[in-house]
């Protein structure tokens, strides 16, 4: 057998183990469990509530006044919501544990004593997060198609430029903006596994990239920091948007594509360069 | 590696070089598209005027950004606040559009917010308005003569020819502006000659309005408004992206869907405003290049081109009891003008990188693209 298939064997039994072990944590499972009820309490609520036909709003971007049309926008209404804060911290809890989780209790060191590099170590780290980032919008989107299907019914959708789309293809759609933010908030979860690297108390990591994401969204919303604006990490993250157009337009998703790849290429790095030289002492 | 391994410090050039690699290329790729100078055969300005009249395009479809930074101060009311959102972008930030064109009759503009979208499409004679936020339509529809009407409503005397046209428009303005040709411009990735006007009066606050004009279709691309010793635009509107292919007849189909209000203003009304607009326009021919506007009472033109000054007076008293919450909203953003004062008067001033404005205590309002002292002057007459 040569070198290289040995390699490959250890590192899928690492990453298999590292994923299992994300998957039965019970933490982790509860916080899923959070996620996916929010759509649930929402749609039960418009529901009951029910008000004389869909109230007049402003120009809020959301999708509340058609989930009584259309039980598919209660996925979105979710996201949208949830996006704010429930699904960052979702990515936190995940990424501050990475690292600074098992230096806490102390497993750091026993990890790094079987023949696993630290740079593979951390790439196992991250892959995780990568599949919580991606499992977490995609929970929320079907829980709230499920609930959303089974008080509202569904139908054909009508995207933001007026047109209307069969059901399926709206599916699509949704799955793709479940790819698109599992994109976004992977790149947030670049920055809680550098976080992660710089201490050993994974809530500090967690609490500190929580209130990360709240002050991009709220510098973002001032517009006299407006020069800061394209450099928010939260900035392009209301971009699922375009998915909604008719017809989507070719580029508008690029902008937040390119931001991601950006904070996550730089921050992975600077995870690499801290975690690979520092001491491991617990 | 194995640098990074005797040296474990060095590993942080890593992070700090994609770092600068990606906000460097960042701001890179913006100059490097603008400094792209393409060559093309020389035009000169008539030419390429006469270029732009003669541009037959089938059909195009592209997004069009608008970026503003006027230099405004933070207004309260304008510049903060859920409304003031969509109207600050409109002087300091940007909106970007999709549009679709496919004749004169089948067009389609789509202006995109966050999670929302306004399109106006008209394919034929109807003409629909669609607000997603409101989830709303508006129908019209367009009276089969319209452009008939429209026809008739030209003035008399206008040029034959586009090479007739376009002298006599540069001879029009060649007392106060200068207007020459650059060697060439990108817009959209395209190859674009470029216009550039000049302000012959240096008072004014316009340092040079360049428009972009396609080198093979020969339509505008885009205009920059560079306000006087500016690197960047003040005002910036241009195609990001362009296609000349004639778009899908479905881009400009409009069904309201179910659950949409769809309103129908009644063909009464639309005449109406029809004809109010003919009558305004037929008023403003009337005058002429040199009689003297008929304003309302008060209001008045002092100085000439680039650098005149509007004067008005603010409508006191009755306008304020009909609608006391504008006068409000006014007096609440006057407030926060800086006072000046001075022979002429006090007042308060606003200004930006291209114009000011003077709101002076006796009730006049003075708007021009010059410095405030120019207004100041002009106030003091």
């Amino acid at each position: 057998m040569s070198q290289a298939d040995v390699r490959r064997r250890v590192s899928s039994r690492f990453l298999t183990s590292e994923l299992r072990l994300i998957a039965v944590r019970r933490r982790n499972q509860v916080g899923l469990a959070a996620l996916a009820a929010v759509p649930v309490v929402l749609a039960v609520a418009m529901k009951v509530a029910s008000p004389e036909g869909p109230p007049d709003r402003g120009d809020g971007p959301n999708f509340f006044s058609q989930i009584l049309g259309n039980g598919f926008f209660v996925a979105l209404a979710a996201l949208g919501v949830e996006l704010t804060l429930f699904l960052p911290i979702a990515v936190s809890m995940l990424a501050g544990d990475a690292v600074a989780g098992e230096a806490n209790q102390g497993t750091l060191r026993y990890l790094l004593t079987v023949p696993v590099g630290r740079t593979r170590l951390l790439a196992v780290k991250y892959a995780g997060i990568v599949m919580g980032a991606f499992v977490a919008p995609l929970t929320v989107a079907v829980s709230g198609l499920v609930v959303g299907l089974l008080l509202f019914g569904g139908g054909d959708v009508t995207t933001l430029s007026g047109t209307q789309i069969g059901f399926g293809t709206a599916v699509l759609r949704l799955l793709l903006i479940c790819l698109y933010l599992g994109v976004c908030l992977s790149a947030l979860g670049a920055i809680g596994l550098f976080l992660s690297t710089l201490t050993e108390q994974p809530m500090g990591a967690t609490i500190a990239l929580a209130m990360l994401t709240v002050t991009s969204w709220i510098l973002g919303q001032i517009p006299q920091l407006d020069w800061l604006h394209p450099y928010l990490l939260t900035r392009h993250w209301t971009d699922f948007g375009e998915l909604l157009r008719d017809p989507v337009s070719p580029g508008g998703l690029t902008p937040g594509l390119l931001s991601a790849g950006a904070y996550i290429v730089v921050f992975l790095s600077a995870a690499w360069a801290r975690f690979a030289g520092r001491d491991v002492t617990s | 590696m194995s640098v990074f391994k005797s040296r474990p410090a060095l590993r942080w050039l890593v992070p700090t070089a994609a770092a600068v690699v990606v906000i460097g290329g960042g701001a890179a790729a913006g100059t490097i598209a603008a400094s792209a100078d393409p060559t093309l055969p020389e035009r000169s300005a008539a030419q390429l005027l006469v270029d732009v009249q003669n541009a037959k395009v089938e059909g195009l479809s592209g997004t069009i950004v608008q970026t503003a930074d006027l230099g405004l101060p933070s207004l309260p009311g304008v510049t903060g606040g859920a409304n003031g959102a969509e109207l600050m972008k409109l002087v300091a930030g940007s909106n970007t559009a999709r549009v679709w064109y496919a004749g004169e009759d089948k067009v389609r503009l789509a202006v995109l917010g966050t999670l929302g979208e306004t399109d106006v499409i008209r394919n034929g004679s109807d003409v629909w308005l669609w607000r997603s936020s409101a989830n709303s339509a508006t129908h019209f529809t367009l009276p089969a003569d319209a452009k008939e009407k429209r026809r008739t409503a030209l003035p008399q005397g206008v040029p034959s020819t586009p090479q007739e046209a376009a002298d006599a428009a540069l001879a029009a303005i060649d007392p106060t502006t200068a207007v020459s040709t650059t060697g060439a411009a990108k817009v959209a990735g395209r190859d674009a000659y470029e216009l550039v006007l000049t302000p012959r009066d240096t008072a004014s606050l316009v340092g040079q309005v360049r428009l972009a004009i396609d080198a093979e279709q020969h339509i505008p691309l885009g205009v920059d408004v560079y306000a006087k010793d500016a690197t960047s635009p003040a005002v910036r509107i241009a195609f990001q992206q362009v296609s000349f292919e004639t778009p899908d007849a479905e881009q400009f189909t409009f069904n309201p869907p179910p659950g949409t209000k769809v309103e129908t203003p009644s063909q009464a009304e639309i005449e109406k405003e029809q004809q109010k607009a003919i009558q305004e326009h037929e008023k403003a021919l009337k005058r002429g290049p040199g009689g003297k506007p008929e304003a309302p009472e008060g209001t008045k033109v002092v100085g000439k081109g680039w650098t005149s000054v509007l004067v008005a007076k603010l409508p006191a008293g009755d306008a304020g009891k009909q609608d006391g919450k504008g006068v409000q909203q006014l007096e609440a953003i006057s407030g926060a003008l800086p006072k000046v004062n001075g022979a002429w008067g006090s007042g308060r001033l606003l200004q930006s990188a291209l114009f000011s404005a003077l709101l002076t205590d006796d009730g006049r309002v003075l708007v021009g693209a010059v410095a405030p002292e120019k207004l100041y002057e002009v106030a003091g007459q």
